[in-house]
């Protein structure tokens, strides 16, 4: 791998030293740590290379989606960037000094692990989508990220920055081709300000040859909210660490989303939910499902500090085990300093109900179609959740399709 | 015309522990019968087992519409008549009722006239107000056995089976629901009633009614029995057909459970 040399932010190019410097400090993860206990790396970072530029762009998918505005990221080269009225969208190489500046707030440390060292050391260039003070835009920013050169790693990055009182709207639909391998590290960050909303839904569709190791960060102002989506379909490897950090008072998380995995796959969500204020708030609501010889895990640390009085923090996971070789794990954890709180959490591990079968059954659904209606009623509770309903239709079909060519295939 | 449904020494155990010790009963088309007993007599078994519940192991015979179910699967038993109105009727999240119809219609040659009926039926039981929620979701007792009367009125079954539908229910609710089995009694179907207390035959006027004690038939009559046990209870028959009480508390028990 070979870094990039581009005029930069200060504070990036320091992240980029930093980045540089980590990498070759830090070991490849292993199973033996515990945010890495279920996952079997079977290459090295060191040993892949970048595209010089970016490949073919793929054309039109199931996730496309029409926005009032936004961009393409291809093997991490940003390009296609349609700007809407409003916001502005920019190659972080290209973007204003004072919008670029807000984003340093929600950085993800480089240090994180040797993945986050390789993004910050190497990352190509990254796209900045900044709202300005009580700027609210009537639709979502589309943001297309694929990986398309096969054996290559990229890092594509996206920086959100919702300034004081915005409104900014945001879809990142992350794939690749079904054939074939890819590395990729996305990082995506969002600074959201005082008083401002940011909804962001990510559809992560990799293709089943894809690795995606990836981080998230959002960072809360005071009264800020953010409402997260996340719909887990593809990738050999979909693993999303992610950190909200709810730092501002009277501030508010959401986080809606499911997964359904197949065949091999291993979808890996590591969530870390922090509350560093008064008088905040955070729900996590995720569903999932294993079938084949797939694999889930779902970790959620919410961590109550010891200021962070009168604090609301929930999460809920519920996770549909379909076969004897799938598994699911589901550890949500609460690690409260504060005396003032209301939390709890929700986890379940399970078939598929016998009780719901029964009586499906016997307004006459065979078991196949009683089966196939329990599971699309399971993931409908998530799916209605989503903070971007023009999604639901395709990720609804994406997850029912799987459920159902199983089925078809005698895979159950 | 065969009956729709004729019960024949029908036993029924789950694990070792046998519920049904060989039952007897025959509903002809047109007629609304009424089993009674006490709690821990086996009477959601018997529902259980006619509608073939996988737990159970059955024995015996049990005909619909002249066709033998015991053996056959759930399924297949309600889409050959047989429908029942379960006591505690399951929550189907993310599935409105609509969409259960939508599916059946799929199912089923006739689905094209089920769905016809659907709006039509749910006017004249005032339940439309249940088709675009998830199916038992958020409705209270009442209402969920409203919901499975309305669902059996468009099932338009052979046989309809219905657990207990007028327990736990307050008196406006007892007739509500008592007026509902009413408009869906006719010349082409059967109902079975099944119930603990007599009050909902206030309204309801059965053409034989049965006792239940320890997995048996033990009387059967006309609408008189009812009244006569209104005022003997249970109490006298559970001695004379040798059931033990703590057998009766540990069935009870045994049975809210499933």
């Amino acid at each position: 791998m070979s870094a990039r040399p581009e005029p930069e932010a200060r504070w990036l190019a320091e992240l980029r030293e930093q980045g540089l410097e980590a990498f070759a400090a830090l070991p490849m993860p292993t199973s033996k740590e515990e945010v890495w206990r279920y996952v079997d790396l079977d290459f090295d970072l060191a040993d892949l290379s970048m595209p010089e530029k970016a490949g073919t762009p793929l054309g039109e998918g199931r996730f496309t989606v029409a926005g009032i505005g936004g961009a393409r990221i291809v093997d991490g080269f940003v390009d296609d960037i349609v700007q809407p009225d409003g916001v502005t969208i920019t190659p972080t190489s290209e973007a204003d000094p004072a919008a670029l500046e807000a984003a340093a707030a929600s950085v993800i440390p480089p240090d994180l692990d040797k993945f986050s060292a390789a993004h910050h050391g190497f990352g190509t260039d990254g796209l900045l989508v900044h709202a300005g003070k009580g700027v609210a835009v009537d639709g979502p920013i589309v943001i297309d990220v694929q990986a398309v050169t096969p054996n290559a790693l990229s890092l594509p990055r996206i920086l959100l920055v919702a300034e004081a009182q915005s409104d900014l709207s945001v879809i990142v639909v992350y794939r690749s081709p079904d054939e074939g391998t890819f590395y990729v590290v996305p990082q995506l960050q969002a600074t959201v300000g005082d008083a401002a909303r940011l909804r962001l839904t990510t559809v992560q569709a990799w293709g089943y040859g894809t690795v995606s190791v990836g981080q998230q960060r959002t960072v809360l102002g005071r009264d800020a909210s953010v409402h997260h989506g996340e719909a887990g379909i593809g990738a050999g490897l979909g693993r999303l660490h992610f950190f909200v950090d709810i730092d501002g008072a009277g501030a508010h998380s959401e986080i809606s989303g499911l997964y359904f995995g197949e065949d091999d796959q291993l979808l890996d969500y590591r969530a870390f939910i922090n509350h560093r204020a008064p008088n905040t708030t955070s729900n996590m609501f995720l569903k999932g499902a294993v079938e084949d010889a797939s694999h889930s895990v779902f970790t959620g640390l919410i961590r109550i500090e010891e200021e962070a009085q009168r604090v609301n923090a929930f999460q809920t996971n519920r996770n549909l085990v379909l076969s004897d070789e799938a598994g699911a794990e589901s550890v949500p954890n609460l690690e409260i300093l504060a005396n003032d709180v209301k939390c709890g959490h929700g986890s379940t591990v399970g078939p598929l109900d016998a009780e719901q079968r029964y009586y499906l059954m016997s307004r006459g659904l065979d078991r196949i179609h009683a089966d196939r209606l329990q599971v699309r009623g399971f993931f409908e509770e998530a799916i209605g959740k989503l903070p971007h309903q023009e999604m639901a239709a395709a990720i609804r079909r994406a997850v029912n399709e799987k459920y159902v060519r199983a089925q078809e295939e005698g895979r159950l | 015309m065969s009956t729709a449904l004729a019960v024949r020494d029908l036993r029924a155990s789950i694990g070792s522990v046998e519920i049904l010790k060989g039952l007897d009963i025959e509903v002809g088309f047109g007629e609304l019968h009424v089993i009674m007993g006490p709690n821990g007599s086996g009477k959601s078994t018997l529902c259980h087992v006619l509608m073939g519940k996988p737990e159970y192991d059955a024995a015996g015979s049990a005909v619909v519409s002249g066709t033998e179910m015991l053996g056959t699967s759930v399924d297949v038993r309600a889409r050959h008549g047989i429908a029942q109105a379960f006591q505690y009727p399951t929550e189907i999240p993310g599935i409105t009722l609509r969409e259960l119809f939508e599916e059946l219609a799929e199912q089923r040659a006739d689905g094209a006239a089920l769905l016809a009926r659907v709006d039509d039926i749910a006017a004249r039981l005032g339940t439309a107000r249940f088709l675009d929620r998830p199916v038992n979701e958020g409705l209270s007792g009442g209402e969920k056995k409203r919901s499975e009367i309305f669902q059996l009125a468009v099932l338009a079954p052979a046989i309809a089976v219905l657990d207990e539908i007028d327990s736990g229910l307050d008196v406006d609710a007892v007739r509500e629901v008592a007026e509902a089995v009413e408009r869906m009694r006719g010349p082409d179907i059967g109902v079975l009633l099944i119930t603990h207390y007599n009050r909902i035959l206030q309204y309801l006027t059965p053409d034989r009614v049965h006792v239940m004690v320890a997995g048996r038939i033990v009387r059967s009559g006309g609408p008189e029995l009812a009244d006569e046990l209104e005022e003997t209870g249970y109490a006298e028959l559970v001695a004379e057909f040798g059931i033990k009480q703590e057998d009766a508390a540990t069935g009870d028990d045994f049975l809210a459970g499933l």
